[in-house]
């Protein structure tokens, strides 16, 4: 009986052996995220790959946003990794210092990759050989959106570009008039919706601690106490802290779309460049796009979004190469991201946004990428920076002390190096 | 268990006898060799091997930097660490709070369908329906109904209320969070105490009723003389599981609160996975799992003591 079993085993594997040489196809992985409407999208552009070339199977693995690093993981410890990868550009330093990706530069048109922005081409390099590691079609930007109706109501002034933005003083000046506004119930949304271990708290706050002075981390010498539970730091946050113990945050159960919903219940929005599409469909001439604040001496706007990758293990990397370019290039794709806000990555695709070029709407958030972008620590240990200042950010806008809450935070990180003995070349090299 | 022991004993008895029979022992070797077998490479290897790890900085994928022993350095720093303290505590209160209000419900409703209603079965089936209901759907669909302000809760108390109750911020507010993930998750599992419990109630015979009646005793001495005694078993089966499962909480945390807002729903289980695959320090993680699996173990044999003394 135990050989008949073999027989039908081996019997079975070898069929399926001459089925798949049968299709005489080259499947290329493509592991991805994205909301339903971007999931349709790369789909017809899988198949309008396969049309190009009837060689090519794309087999697509979907992993949720918030699941998204866990999954990847699993991939790597199950040795399933993908031929192509969309990664979120912050983790990009973690995953080619574990040696997961391969030098994109070789692989990917030509044209394409003359036609990055700065930007695009800064989330996309390992700082530690300077190589290309990533590209994508966009990039992102945090602005901050104001109902114009409730502007005027308090007589605020209106930025006209990213040089002149509202100091501290005047944005909390405005908060406390917009709070004291009839129609206002909260003067600001910083989504919060979006939850407590999501990678927007980073992505959003950090900035406002650049900008007040301080950082997630010390970029040279790549440790955390003394920075992020620095003075300015902790005065930072307790600022925001603040915002919120005076009611003029959206609070956290309230949803995400507070800025436009009905009746506008908030006057203004730190939001991401993509609620633009939204808000402007419900608010039309209602909606002023402003510059970030600035609360120190200098501005700051957060940088980076997801973008893809060819993991070391691909059998194809020159077909994923290929896949890549042709995404990037794609016609209708490229509709369809713009339709959507994107922020432009490549200067074609700029050229081919009017929201974003000067004089339009979104320009202001165009204008923040080349003045005050600043990338979120590009280092092997960001999964932990990030999870350890989420950690921090909840219990200070739940009424913790921001000094402990930081403090916590810097030690947790530094540990991590620590464990990892400073995550070599980059303790040594900087 | 008295049956097991004889038999066990019977057994182990007959085993030397029969030591010449070699053609037996081999029979016996391999009716056991797949428990055995499926035991040790599910059961005991990954446990050992849980506690190996916990003295590692062994990372959740390969990395470039070698794995190191560090002894005892990762419980060291969860000692140290406040957020593990917060955890702890907050699954003790958790536990305090799920056992009389699971327990309560289960028995409040097995009394109830003890009796001779009409439909009786039918109505424990629905009683029972969301035991088996996955527990992820019923965090959705109670997220929903905790919403803040507008949530079906909220409206329901300020209606009853005249207006009088603001609305609640149910798994926003610190003070509620926790509250709310008990009042979902009694609900949840009451079921299945509850059907502890009618057994429990069917096990009592029926001339100890009787008896008591004769004796003149009224409804509320023959539930307190009776009823309760020969639940004493139960009772303390409930107390056990209900301990083990609430010391468990992960899921309703995962999904509605992630441990927030500030730490106040933040859970062993919950602070295990973060730092196993959120912050990828696995060393770190079994760390967690061997304390937790200590504190699990001390509350089990306490729990055994207390059956022994009810003889159960």
């Amino acid at each position: 009986m135990g050989k008949r079993l073999l027989w039908s085993l081996v019997l079975s594997s070898a069929l399926s052996a001459i089925g798949a040489q049968a299709a005489e196809k080259t499947a290329i992985q493509v592991m991805h995220q994205g909301d339903p409407g971007f999931v349709a999208a790369y789909g017809k552009v899988a198949e309008r790959f396969e049309a190009a070339n009837p060689d090519v199977d794309v087999q697509f693995i979907y992993a949720p946003h918030d699941a998204y690093n866990e999954k990847f993981s699993a991939a790597v410890m199950a040795k399933q990794l993908p031929d192509v990868m969309e990664l979120d550009a912050p983790f990009l330093a973690n995953y080619v210092w574990s040696g997961y990706l391969q030098p994109i530069k070789p692989l990917i048109d030509k044209d394409l990759l003359d036609d990055m922005t700065e930007s695009n081409i800064a989330q996309g390099t390992y700082p530690i050989d300077k190589d290309l590691y990533a590209i994508g079609l966009t990039d992102s930007s945090v602005v901050l959106y104001g109902n114009k109706k409730y502007l005027e109501a308090i007589g605020a002034r209106i930025p006209k570009s990213v040089d002149d933005a509202w100091t501290r003083e005047e944005f909390e000046g405005y908060l406390e008039k917009l709070s004291k506004l009839d129609g206002v119930k909260w003067p600001i949304d910083t989504f919060r919706g979006y939850g407590i271990k999501t990678e927007w708290i980073t992505y959003a706050y950090g900035p406002i601690l650049q900008s007040a002075g301080c950082d997630l981390i010390d970029r040279k010498a790549w440790k955390s106490e003394g920075t992020l539970d620095s003075d300015t730091c902790v005065d930072a946050l307790a600022m925001m802290q603040k915002w919120v113990k005076n009611g003029w945050v959206v609070p956290q159960s309230a949803g995400t779309n507070q800025f436009f919903a009905q009746g506008n219940p908030a006057a203004l929005a730190l939001g991401g460049h993509w609620v633009y599409a939204e808000a402007a469909a419900t608010m039309k001439d209602d909606i002023v796009v402003l510059p970030l604040p600035k609360f120190g001496a200098k501005g700051a706007s957060p940088d980076g979004t997801w973008i893809w990758a060819i993991t070391k293990t691909s059998a194809h990397p020159d077909i994923s190469g290929k896949f890549i370019s042709f995404l990037l290039k794609d016609k209708e794709f490229r509709t369809y991201v713009a339709s959507q806000s994107g922020y432009p990555g490549l200067k074609s695709f700029a050229a081919e946004s009017p929201l974003y070029a000067a004089g339009g709407p979104m320009a202001i958030a165009f204008e923040q990428a080349s003045k005050t972008a600043v990338a979120r620590p590009p280092h092997p240990a960001y999964p932990t920076i990030t999870s350890a200042f989420m950690q921090a950010v909840d219990e200070v806008f739940n009424g913790g002390d921001p000094k402990e809450a930081l403090t916590s935070a810097a030690k947790k990180i530094d540990q991590d190096i620590e464990d990892n003995d400073g995550y070599p070349p980059f303790g040594e090299e900087q | 268990m008295a049956m097991q022991q004889a038999i066990s004993s019977t057994s182990v008895r007959k085993a030397p006898a029969r030591r010449h029979d070699r053609g037996r022992l081999m029979q016996e070797a391999a009716m056991l060799a797949p428990a055995v077998i499926l035991l040790t490479l599910f059961l005991i290897l990954p446990f050992l091997l849980s506690f190996w790890t916990a003295m590692t900085n062994q990372p959740l994928v390969p990395r470039p930097t070698p794995v190191r022993f560090v002894w005892f350095n990762n419980f060291i720093r969860i000692f140290q660490d406040d957020l593990f303290w917060t955890a702890l505590w907050n699954v003790s209160r958790f536990t305090f709070w799920i056992i009389p209000a699971q327990c309560g419900l289960a028995f409040a409703t097995a009394l109830l369908l003890h009796q001779k209603l009409p439909f009786r079965n039918l109505l424990r089936g629905m009683f029972f329906l969301p035991a088996i209901t996955s527990m992820v759907v019923v965090c959705v669909i109670w997220g929903t109904l905790f919403q803040y302000p507008t949530g079906p809760f909220n409206q329901i108390l300020g209606f009853l209320s005249g207006g009088a109750i603001q609305p609640i911020d149910w798994l926003g507010d610190p003070q509620w969070a926790m509250f709310s993930l008990v009042l979902l998750s009694a609900w949840q599992a009451y079921g299945f105490q509850m059907i502890v419990y009618l057994a429990g109630l069917q096990g009592i015979p029926d001339e100890l009723y009787d008896a008591a009646k004769i004796d003149g005793a009224n409804v509320f001495r023959r539930f307190w003389h009776v009823t309760m005694p020969g639940l004493r078993p139960t009772h303390v089966f409930g107390l056990v599981i209900t301990t083990i499962q609430a010391f468990k909480l992960y899921t309703q945390v995962a999904i509605l609160t992630q441990g927030g807002p500030k730490s106040s729903t933040e859970t062993v289980v919950h602070y295990m996975v973060r730092a196993g695959f959120e912050e990828q320090k696995m060393g770190y993680a079994s760390a967690v799992s061997v304390i937790l699996f200590v504190i699990v173990l001390v509350i089990a044999l306490i729990q055994r003591q207390l059956l022994r003394r009810f003889d159960v």
